[in-house]
């Protein structure tokens, strides 16, 4: 029992992650009804660009690298915008989302020329502290990670409905046409969308990277796949539900993963997935039509 | 216009007819690499590379190769990137038999090698088989055995068998209170596999070591917690990991936060080298791996020192490639190669059948053996992680 609930807490605390990552796709899917699938690349790519404040200022503090991801994370989300939406004719779905996987592709690429594929490094806060919870050990750094992703997950929700922003960016989500004869500018709000889960996905990234103790371009693709897993079990658009489907995944990835083994493991994450979308294809918090 | 257009053809004529003219001299013979060069693996295809460009220009500079009719001939270089792809490697392999090249130096990736030594002629000489005639020569594939695909490949990689049977072997007299051994793999990566199934526990067990069982986790896994647990429980005197760079840190670092502190942890080959530092120096502190390449002697240091010049690292991947130029230079010049484009078969088979007769060869850290089934037989050491650097530990030979 113990050991389940040790795997249950382990998969959830870094859950969080993942859960970051399913909002930055909800979100830009419930405002845009459009996929951006370079979106966990361009995290990955924030995380990496929160580095290279380390080339400036050698030991510069981990909560800076974090800071530098974050901002790195806002510019490439806004870059990715220019690049795959706003200069590609929306009226065309499969252009965006081919041009967003050509840029997952090329974010990849431009990690592995600039170093080589080889791991960096991470920096993370609290790595060498362990708790002990009633036989359950938790590891420090996890629960900061899982801390500042669910503080991250707050400002968001805040900034969503708490402000001219969120209201908005709700108004272009649910009715694109009356929101700009209210004058809204739709293509501010898009862009500024991509600019706030840029932010987002740049904390997520530098979370990874801090989990793991280092990044590598070999993350990319099994974030990208996890964090479409978590948007489709949350429900394409629901914010909650991609908090609950993040965590949720990473329990059961590591309840599986202990009872089945690792080769396994997948198998049953990409099971749960069907299930959800035979079952209840509108995500955990789907109302009675299916949807949110 | 006319007279300047004559003027130039007569000069372009006198160039090529006047006999100490450069363009009259110039023969050239190219060697054609291929590696990873992109994706995950792309250091090892930019080390190859640098280590190739600065190898031929070392040849280049003491004269060349000597050609069969006592002329001299540049080594050329062409580089491809297989992105540790089979199709792309297949394919590439039959591009470079296709065009001018008188043997093939790669692949880095065994699960490249595999496919694409099985294209070759099985067995030479055979009629009935219709493979490729194309002389490969790896330098960086490490999975055992796979020089017996077919006659045309021939492997300058070291042995792991050896290394690890060799290593346990000391470290029962090291360390002689070890008695257990655990294993850690990536289960998804075919070299890791093989390390661990076959060459790690087989090594640890004949040497009287009980295998206490294995942790499995895959290439582009990121979370360590649960193998990690296994591992501690099992509480063993050896951690034995067969992964590469990227997973091995993830483990190393899972197992500093868990506490995990096995008396000696033992890594992959592969992981000797300058990623593991970049991605957990401080954790990676004392690691033990054998290695068929360390800088500790004078032509080793040179080597590092060219290779640096053309941007790469010199690990035991990329000065194999070194010593394979140098290889190449001896069997052309031993084996008359003409180096003439229309006897480019012939020539192909000359190298074939000279790399096939070596029973040693040069190696930067002394001889290595060649074996029957063409593959080597090399030298090696057991380095271990020290201050961010990999020093050699203990010289076996």
């Amino acid at each position: 029992m113990l050991d389940f609930l040790q795997a249950v807490s382990d998969g959830v605390l870094f859950g969080a992650t993942y859960a970051l990552i399913g909002i930055g796709f909800t979100l830009v899917f419930g405002v845009m009804h459009k996929l951006n699938l370079a979106y966990a690349a361009a995290s990955i790519g924030g995380a990496y660009c929160g580095l290279l404040i380390l080339k400036l200022a050698a030991g510069a503090p981990a909560l800076l690298v974090f800071l530098c991801a974050f901002l790195a994370g806002g510019i490439l989300g806004y870059l990715v915008y220019l690049t795959c939406f706003h200069f590609i004719p929306l009226s065309n779905p499969l252009a965006a989302l081919m041009a967003t996987v050509g840029m997952l592709l090329l974010i990849d690429e431009i990690i592995v020329h600039g170093t080589q594929g080889m791991p960096q490094n991470y920096p993370a806060l609290f790595d060498d502290v362990m708790l002990n919870a009633g036989g359950l050990t938790l590891r420090g750094d996890l629960l900061l990670v899982f801390v500042i992703c669910v503080l991250c997950m707050a400002g968001l929700l805040a900034l969503l409905y708490r402000s001219k922003l969120g209201l908005a960016t709700r108004a272009v989500s649910q009715q694109p046409v009356a929101a700009q004869l209210c004058g809204i500018r739709v293509a501010k709000v898009n862009a500024m969308t991509f600019v706030i889960t840029g932010l987002l996905g740049g904390i997520a990234g530098a979370m990874i990277g801090a989990a793991i103790g280092a990044l590598s371009p070999v993350i990319t693709a099994p974030v990208t796949v996890k964090g479409l897993v978590v948007t489709v079990i949350g429900g394409l658009g629901s914010i909650p539900g991609a908090i609950v489907a993040g965590l949720l995944v990473g329990g059961f990835e590591n309840v599986f993963q202990l009872y089945r083994g690792v080769t396994e493991r997948d198998l049953y994450v990409m099971l749960l997935l069907f299930v959800f979308l035979i079952f209840r294809p509108g995500g955990i918090f789907a109302g009675k039509g299916g949807g949110h | 216009m006319k007279t300047l257009a004559l003027a130039v053809a007569a000069a372009f004529a006198a160039t090529l007819s006047f006999p100490g003219s450069t363009l009259a001299q110039e023969k050239t013979i190219k060697i054609a690499g291929f590696a990873a060069k992109s994706g995950v693996v792309r250091s090892f295809g930019v080390n190859s590379e640098a280590a190739m460009l600065a190898a031929a220009e070392i040849i280049n500079k003491q004269g060349g190769v000597r050609l069969a009719d006592g002329s001299k001939a540049k080594m050329v270089v062409e580089f491809l990137d297989d992105r540790c792809s089979a199709e792309e490697g297949i394919s590439i392999i039959r591009r470079i038999y296709g065009g001018d090249a008188l043997v093939a130096v790669g692949p880095t990736c065994s699960n490249v090698a595999e496919p694409l030594f099985g294209i070759l002629q099985k067995k030479v000489d055979d009629k009935g088989d219709s493979g490729l005639q194309m002389p490969v020569f790896t330098d960086v594939a490490i999975k055992g055995g796979l020089a017996k695909i077919s006659e045309w490949a021939f492997r300058n990689v070291p042995s792991e068998l050896t290394m690890y049977a060799s290593l346990f072997q000391w470290l029962k007299t090291k360390h002689p209170n070890a008695q257990t051994v655990f294993g850690g793999v990536e289960e998804d990566f075919a070299h890791s596999r093989a390390s661990w199934y076959a060459v790690m526990k087989d090594g640890a067990e004949k040497n009287g070591y009980k295998v206490l069982g294995n942790a499995k986790w895959l290439l582009n896994d990121s979370n360590f917690a649960t193998q990690v647990r296994e591992m501690k429980a099992a509480n063993a005197d050896i951690v034995a990991i067969a992964a590469h760079p990227f997973t091995t840190c993830g483990v190393l670092k899972e197992m500093q936060r868990q506490g995990v502190k096995p008396k000696v942890v033992v890594g992959l080959t592969s992981s000797s080298s300058l990623e593991t530092l970049q991605g957990c120096a401080k954790q990676a502190e004392g690691i033990i791996i054998p290695t068929s390449l360390a800088p500790v002697n004078k032509e080793a240091k040179f080597a590092a020192d060219q290779t640096a010049k053309f941007k790469g690292a010199a690990d035991l991947h990329s000065m194999a490639t070194w010593e394979n130029m140098f290889i190449l230079k001896q069997v052309i010049e031993s084996e008359k190669v003409s180096g003439d484009k229309n006897q480019l078969q012939a020539d192909r088979r000359k190298i074939r059948d000279g790399l096939a007769k070596l029973k040693t060869t040069d190696g930067l850290l002394g001889v290595t053996k060649r074996t029957d089934d063409r593959e080597a037989d090399k030298p090696y050491l057991f380095v271990h992680a020290n201050k961010g650097e990999w020093k050699v530990l203990h010289d076996p030979l």
